[in-house]
């Protein structure tokens, strides 16, 4: 795939970390700018922030004044969005080749000199309590969701939700908002990725002159892991109006540093993936037990989870569910997986890593998240390497060394009548 | 003379000796090919007392061909990376597969296997029964999903567009296998389908793996069915009310007819639409999320399909600021309506919806999804290729007077779902209140 493309990257002095990545498939570029903060960078009493932030960016700087972000942006017809995970908060514009100098002018200004002021403050907080109605209290499963990681995580900032506690979410202040700007929002705390129809020289020094003069930040506290050890399963029962009971379970897995992430990957695929996968084809298809079944392993800068979630019919049985799951997951670690099943997850794998290189967009943002990850995008391109050589044996061995009973925690929920 | 700027891929045309209509695009630099097959049996053919019945025949497909029961077809699907999806439109049914190149010839087998030769076995029958039935259920607890649904229904009421495409929980339970047996041999033919290939492929190479798996399918149905169009929503001037008591947000919808798919006005409607509720800066988003804070999303749309088409504004808002978020919305449109866009909004508009179009053909898939959209809508490749110089053309007074035409020049109709009592009471004075529970919807 690396040979489909170049990646051209610089330093700024400031910090700022800059890649292009050309191509003229279409005449579209797309800007993501990789901050490196999220959940896990607040407190309690702050949680929320992050996200909360990622709102107050489209409302104005020095510049360019309220709203003028996506005014302008969308004048040259461009589009804008940004998301905010536990681990990083992504802001990227897709826009047509001729208005990258606008835009850039656009993202540095609001990187130099952010406004926050009290009455943007007051409002953004009213839309994201209408988001976290929207996402967790109005649905059942953002509801599960919430509780699992309260009860997975007792020290670690993975605890709390990435749109935080509704009492944080009011309680925030613009001094919080301020400092948390002046510490992660810093060029030295950031990476550029651009690609699609650029010219790489010129693009770079587009970006020097829009980002040149933006002054350092100061270092970026270390987030402090100090999750105790899990000495035994855990659970948590929700009563709640709803249709069927929900169920969700976790497994403690380990930082994507770790060798064991890659062939995690691998163990997603043989589980879950696909209607063939072992997961739907058991508990959907042939023990009936579940409407849907799903798995997510997804890479966290420290420890993570391996999640299991079970649609259920009205009169599902979670207990049921569980007991096939686990089922599942011990034959695994017992009996290993097949050279069939090992080379038909590869095959995926590789496919899915071609298509999501296969635009500019996703250029951007898959090498841009494997450097936030992996520490660099080349070891992002080495990926299919290190998926070729996962054996069965390596795939039996991290079965065995996570999907403990004693790692597990699971929420389930109970239907209740309504109020 | 000036030559329109080509979006599409150049393209090549042929028909197998059964009739089946082919077109192959090869375009990009990766290894893989999206195909899509099209038939023109969509939501909209369900038979009365069978809604649900097209999407539920094609995703029973997927379930055993008379040589392959599911596990096998899955696995040769899987096994190379491959993926298939399969669903139902109002006006088509659709079989998406993705494929590393070097694997067509399998996939192509696979699709036209499960096109011409599906078995419908009654234990699957009865599977994909039981899980669409527990589905609805548990789609009741999705206040956003049961707006949509209700909107689907206080706009079209008994039209054939006016049942969601999976159908509801009364409809599915009457189905028995002979109904989708019937529906696959009646409804499905080589004359009312299209196929789509799209990626690392020539026509040179497809036409001899199409031949071969397609080879023999010929006959089927010649004639597509057209709805009837429609001159007024069920609900003009109405209120519907979802009672859903446990909730804390309402859900809002408004709505009313617009355009078939294809109509020349489509052009000015865009451009109005941008400017009243598409992007983040239009007039919508500006005074409900920007000024008030009244919710997280708020837009307008059209949605087009053969026979007729809609206008829709939809939100949510926590509830006792429901009625707040009504006149706001209703003001807004009704502003639109009277005076129309802005001349630089007008611009604005143009610059935002070219500039991004693009972006809307940039995959194999999304180019498949074009190529087989032009032909189920007889639409031409200048629709797709020349559809930034039709955005840029339009004038002002184009989009005024398509606002005057879709801005709910007859009361709209009005959907709010979440708590009946209190939604009641908000939605006074819109029209007629009628409140219905939720599972009334499905």
């Amino acid at each position: 795939m690396s040979s489909l493309f170049r990646v051209h990257e610089a330093t700024l002095r400031n910090g700022l970390r800059v890649r292009v990545v050309p191509s003229t498939d279409t005449p579209v570029v797309s800007l993501y700018t990789f901050f490196r903060v999220g959940s896990r960078n607040e407190r309690p009493g702050l949680t929320g922030i992050s996200h909360l932030f990622e709102h107050m960016m489209f409302n104005g700087a020095k510049k360019y004044g309220p709203n003028q972000f996506d005014e302008v942006l969308e004048a040259h017809g461009g589009r804008s969005n940004a998301y905010t995970s536990h681990d990083l908060t992504v802001y990227y514009e897709d826009f047509a080749s001729e208005a990258l100098e606008q835009v850039l002018d656009l993202e540095a200004d609001r990187m130099r000199s952010l406004t926050i002021s009290d009455k943007v403050l007051e409002r953004e907080r009213e839309v994201v309590k209408e988001e976290r109605r929207l996402r967790v209290d109005n649905e059942v499963m953002g509801l599960i969701d919430e509780e699992l990681h309260a009860l997975v995580y007792q020290a670690h900032p993975y605890r709390w939700p990435v749109i935080g506690w509704m009492g944080d979410i009011e309680a925030i202040q613009r001094q919080d908002c301020e400092a948390y700007f002046r510490t992660y929002y810093a060029p030295s705390n950031a990476v550029l990725w651009i690609a699609g129809n650029v010219e790489p020289e010129a693009t770079l020094r587009r970006v020097r002159l829009a980002y040149g003069n933006i002054p350092r930040g100061p270092s970026v506290p270390a987030v402090v892991n100090a999750e105790p050890v899990q000495r035994g399963e855990r659970r948590s029962v929700l009563s709640h109006p709803a249709q069927a009971p929900g169920l969700l379970v976790a497994y403690r897995g380990p930082a994507v540093s770790n060798a064991d992430a890659v062939t995690l990957d691998v163990l997603e695929f043989i589980l879950a993936v696909g209607e063939g996968s072992r997961l739907t084809k058991r508990l959907v298809y042939e023990e009936k037990v579940a409407v849907d079944v799903g798995m997510d392993w997804s890479w966290r800068l420290d420890p993570g989870l391996l999640l299991f979630h079970a649609e259920l019919a009205p009169d599902g049985e979670p207990a049921r569910v569980e007991a096939a799951l686990y089922r599942e997951l011990a034959r695994l670690a017992k009996e290993g997986v097949s050279e069939r099943e090992l080379t038909k997850a590869k095959n995926n794998l590789k496919a899915h890593l071609m298509r999501e290189l296969t635009t500019a967009s996703g250029r951007a943002h898959a090498l841009g998240s494997y450097e936030a990850y992996l520490g660099s995008w080349r070891a992002g391109l080495r990926l299919g390497e290190h998926y070729a050589r996962v054996d069965a044996a390596a795939v039996q061995a991290v079965a065995a060394r996570y999907l403990l009973p004693s790692q597990r925690s699971v929420v389930t929920l109970h239907p209740r009548a309504s109020a | 003379m000036k030559h329109a700027e080509r979006i599409l891929p150049p393209r090549a045309h042929f028909t197998t000796e059964g009739g089946l209509g082919v077109e192959v695009a090869k375009r990009g630099r990766v290894p893989l090919v999206s195909i899509r097959l099209v038939v023109q049996s969509g939501a909209a053919t369900d038979p009365p007392e069978r809604a649900g019945l097209a999407d539920f025949t094609v995703r029973l497909m997927r379930r055993g061909t008379a040589r392959l029961d599911a596990d096998a077809l899955n696995e040769a699907v899987e096994f190379v990376g491959g993926t298939l999806a399969v669903f139902a439109a109002e006006d088509f049914v659709a079989l998406a597969v993705t494929t590393p190149a070097e694997h067509l010839p399998g996939m192509l087998d696979v699709l036209a296997q499960m096109v011409r030769e599906p078995t419908f076995p009654q234990h699957e029958f009865d599977t994909e029964r039981d899980r669409s039935l527990a589905q609805f259920a548990n789609d009741l607890d999705d206040p956003g999903l049961l707006a949509d649904r209700a909107l689907q229904r206080a706009l079209w009421g008994t039209h054939p567009y006016g049942h969601d495409v999976a159908g509801n929980r009364a409809s599915v339970q009457r189905m028995v296998r002979e109904e989708v047996v019937a529906f696959h041999r009646d409804r499905f033919g080589p004359q009312v389908s299209r196929l789509v290939l799209v990626g690392a492929i020539d026509v040179a190479s497809a036409r001899p793996l199409v031949e071969r798996a397609f080879a023999g399918w010929k006959g089927g149905p010649t004639e597509v069915a057209v709805p009837p169009p429609l001159t007024q929503t069920a609900f003009e001037g109405k209120v519907l009310v979802v009672d859903r008591p446990d909730q804390t947000q309402a859900q809002v919808r408004l709505g009313g007819l617009a355009y078939r798919r294809g109509e020349a006005v489509s052009f000015p409607a865009q451009v109005m639409n941008a400017a009243l509720g598409g992007g983040f800066t239009s007039r919508l988003v500006r005074e409900v999320r920007v000024r008030r804070g009244l919710s997280y999303g708020v837009g307008s749309s059209f949605e087009s399909m053969r026979s007729a088409g809609s206008f829709s504004v939809s939100s949510f808002t926590k509830l006792k600021t429901t009625r707040t978020l009504l006149e706001v919305t209703l003001g807004e449109v009704a502003r639109m309506r009277e005076r129309g866009p802005t001349r630089a909004e007008v611009k604005k508009a143009q610059e935002y919806l070219a500039g991004l179009f693009p972006l809307r053909v940039e995959t194999n898939e999304a180019v498949a999804s074009a190529l087989a959209d032009l032909w189920v809508y007889s639409l031409g490749p200048d629709w797709v290729d020349r559809y930034r110089e039709r955005v840029r053309a339009v004038t002002r007074g184009e989009a005024a007077q398509a606002a005057a035409r879709f801005c709910f020049p007859r009361p709209a109709a009005v959907v709010l779902v979440g708590p009946g009592e209190a939604l009641a009471r908000a939605g006074e004075g819109l029209g007629a209140v009628t409140v219905v529970p939720a599972t009334e919807l499905l």
